[in-house]
């Protein structure tokens, strides 16, 4: 329950609406992200958000590159769910130049972009903790399993973080001969560390206090918003591209799609902790279907020319739906290469759901978006 | 397989959806193409405003969700592609209209898709289509008055910083005195020394080389003889250079060195100024006084 504070009336003391600056430089912000409240009190009457600190050119420069050379930019996009966001670009390739990939690294590619999917939401789960003011309880339990995590990306890819280990046809080399064995080490430990946090936060009456019925949006107005992912399952709505418009494999796995029911903070949170757990049977199911054999399609060629065309590609990434919008003129580079972003789309309603609130409760509903400014800005 | 040549074949049949618009929307010129996965229609600019109240009020096709909304540069038109999703049906499509460059105005959505709002502020300050009736048409992730529109293929990738074009600059005067005859030879400096250095080297070696082998010399003779016509080579150069003019040209006066050394020249002044002040005893007030007399004289004795 909220605590309710008996204020004056408003004849009584005389109030100007005034000015604050939240960010960009600030830790609540999760990145380079400024708003300028208006607030009168505690309470925001205005808030106005201001973008676009991280723009570096992400659709400008790819048009300048061979289509190998892009997928490190996707990686940049979204730091947070590189894989993801690297399959979203790969399969527009792929789907654009007709290649049939082989079973193999199709296997390998959901593996890691739902472990990928599982870090992200730890990432999550551990800076929403500091921002409810659990400072670094929630993010040491959080962190501890997504550094596993990471390690064993790190053994796959040589890198810790910008792993560019996708290839259109294919990935860029073979996994580890442990790979499986680690992989289900992976598994066990991150769902240890998913009933720490489950137990850590969804048993603590005051996150359930502070989040209960907090930036509240219906089904419709998330539509009209084009919110997607965790936060439009959140409404009630089971809306999932792997379910809805399988692409890769996954419609040969069996998961469900967690959902909300009210559309609020705490929902979000519920959803995304449980997508975790449906990840992780995912990447059982991949781990006890995957195939030997080739890890790229036949054909493919030094120089990567595709045919003319279009496509839109989209995924379903962990802030939900990634896109991109690649256009070929029959060239090695492409025409057009649009990014759309998820939390893009999902921060815009910002000022809609934050208005009435609390200052503390805003940090709280940007919390919950859970925005990565690269892909914001782009 | 990726295919070497890039013709487009016959256009694949359109899906099921563009049968829909179809029903929808008699009359209306509709171009429709199948991408690998979403039906993509074009549609005049004309009949924009009616086609996007249809395409989302319509029973038959109820788009409710706008997923992504992209500026596209055709260079002499410019396009925006509408990617739309109905919950209600599960199905997709892409609405396209493309206009010329010159006239590059369409009518908003943000009317029709609260999402639009953001999207199209993007696609104007990226391409300057201006989204007739939108609410709030500011630049979005760039700076306001940026000048350019970043995503137009016209716009160059990345423009030359200005230290680059004093260098460029600084190269083209130096090639231009190199080509006027009987100018006197640029100043160069270590680096390209040693490279013209090598370079007269190989030409030695090379001619030397030659002579050689038209005289039918040996190998070991040849190789004996190109030593030699190093060696000279070198002695001539080491000559040369002791008795060359070695003077340097006088460090060019470097603006910013000059500011450096005013600036520094003031803080000295002040510094004193303020240790006159504490010596006599002044209060606070008037210490900032006396600064700013003496910086305030120090500055007239520059001027004149």
């Amino acid at each position: 329950m909220t605590t309710e504070f008996q204020l004056p009336a408003e004849t009584e003391l005389e109030t100007i609406d005034i000015n604050v600056n939240v960010g960009p430089q600030h830790p609540a912000t999760h990145g380079v992200f400024r708003m300028v409240l208006t607030v009168d009190g505690e309470l925001v009457k205005d808030l106005d958000p201001v973008i676009g600190y991280m723009h570096r050119g992400n659709e400008k420069l790819p048009e300048n590159c061979d289509y190998r050379q892009i997928i490190g930019y996707h990686d940049r996009t979204d730091y947070l769910a590189q894989f993801n966001t690297e399959h979203c670009f790969v399969e527009a390739v792929e789907k654009l130049g007709g290649i049939e990939v082989p079973e193999r690294p199709q296997y390998i590619r959901v593996i890691l972009a739902e472990l990928n999917r599982i870090a992200s939401h730890f990432m999550f789960l551990g800076a929403f903790g500091t921002d409810l003011g659990l400072p670094g309880t929630s993010f040491m339990y959080a962190f501890r399993e997504r550094e596993v995590i990471q390690d064993f990306f790190e053994e796959i890819t040589g890198e810790r973080m910008m792993y560019n280990y996708f290839r259109p046809g294919g990935v860029a080399w073979d996994v580890p001969e442990n790979f499986r064995d680690r992989c289900r080490q992976v598994v066990k430990s991150v769902r240890t560390g998913i009933d720490d946090i489950d137990s850590l936060m969804m048993e603590s009456e005051i996150v359930l206090a502070r989040c209960r019925g907090l930036g509240t949006m219906s089904t419709e107005q998330a539509i009209n918003w084009g919110i997607s992912g965790p936060m439009l399952r959140a409404t009630g709505l089971a809306h999932d591209i792997r379910r809805a418009e399988p692409y890769s494999i996954y419609d040969r796995f069996d998961f469900e799609i967690p959902t909300g029911s009210r559309g609020d903070v705490w929902d979000r949170l519920v959803v995304r902790l449980e997508e975790t757990r449906q990840s992780l049977r995912i990447v059982e199911q991949a781990l006890d279907g995957l195939p030997e054999g080739p890890l790229m399609a036949e054909g493919m060629k030094r120089i990567l020319r595709i045919p003319a065309g279009e496509v839109y590609m989209r995924v379903e990434s962990p802030r939900g739906e990634y896109g991109v919008y690649v256009i070929s003129n029959g060239s090695d580079k492409p025409w057009r290469h649009k990014v759309r972003g998820a939390s893009f789309v999902n921060l815009s309603p910002l000022r809609e759901l934050s208005i009435g609130h609390y200052v503390a409760d805003v940090i709280l509903i940007l919390g919950s978006i859970d925005i990565v400014l690269c892909e914001v800005d782009r | 397989m990726v295919q070497e040549s890039t013709p487009v074949a016959a256009p694949p049949p359109t899906g099921p959806v563009f049968g829909l618009f179809q029903q929808a929307l008699p009359g209306v010129q509709l171009d429709g193409a199948q991408t690998p996965i979403d039906t993509s229609i074009s549609i005049r600019r004309d009949d924009f405003v009616g086609v996007m109240d249809a395409v989302k009020n319509d029973d038959r096709l109820a788009f409710d969700y706008l997923r992504c909304l992209s500026g596209v540069d055709w260079i002499d038109d410019l396009e925006v592609v509408y990617h739309l999703w109905s919950f209600r049906h599960s199905h997709g499509v892409a609405i396209k209209v493309r206009f010329p460059a010159i006239d590059a105005h369409v009518p908003t959505v943000s009317h029709l898709w609260g999402t639009a709002n953001w999207h199209e502020r993007e696609t104007y300050e990226m391409y300057g289509i201006i989204f007739d009736g939108h609410p709030d048409l500011r630049p979005l992730l760039t700076e306001e008055g940026l000048g350019y529109y970043p995503l137009l293929k016209s716009q160059p990738l990345a423009d030359i910083e200005d230290w680059q074009e004093d260098y460029l600059q600084a190269i083209e005067e130096a090639k231009a005195q190199l080509a006027a005859a009987g100018g006197p030879a640029p100043v160069l400096d270590e680096k390209a020394l040693k490279i013209q250095n090598a370079q007269k080297k190989a030409a030695i070696m090379k001619k030397t080389r030659d002579e050689a082998r038209a005289k039918g010399l040996s190998p070991e003779d040849e190789k004996a003889a190109v030593q030699a016509a190093i060696a000279r080579f070198d002695e001539e150069e080491t000559a040369a250079r002791a008795t060359g003019p070695a003077a340097p040209a006088a460090a060019p006066v470097d603006p910013r060195a000059a500011k450096i050394q005013l600036a520094q020249a003031k803080a000295g002044v002040i510094k004193k100024a303020r240790d006159e002040a504490r010596a006599n005893g002044m209060s606070a007030e008037e210490e900032r006084h006396f600064v700013a007399e003496a910086l305030k004289a120090f500055s007239e004795a520059q001027g004149g």
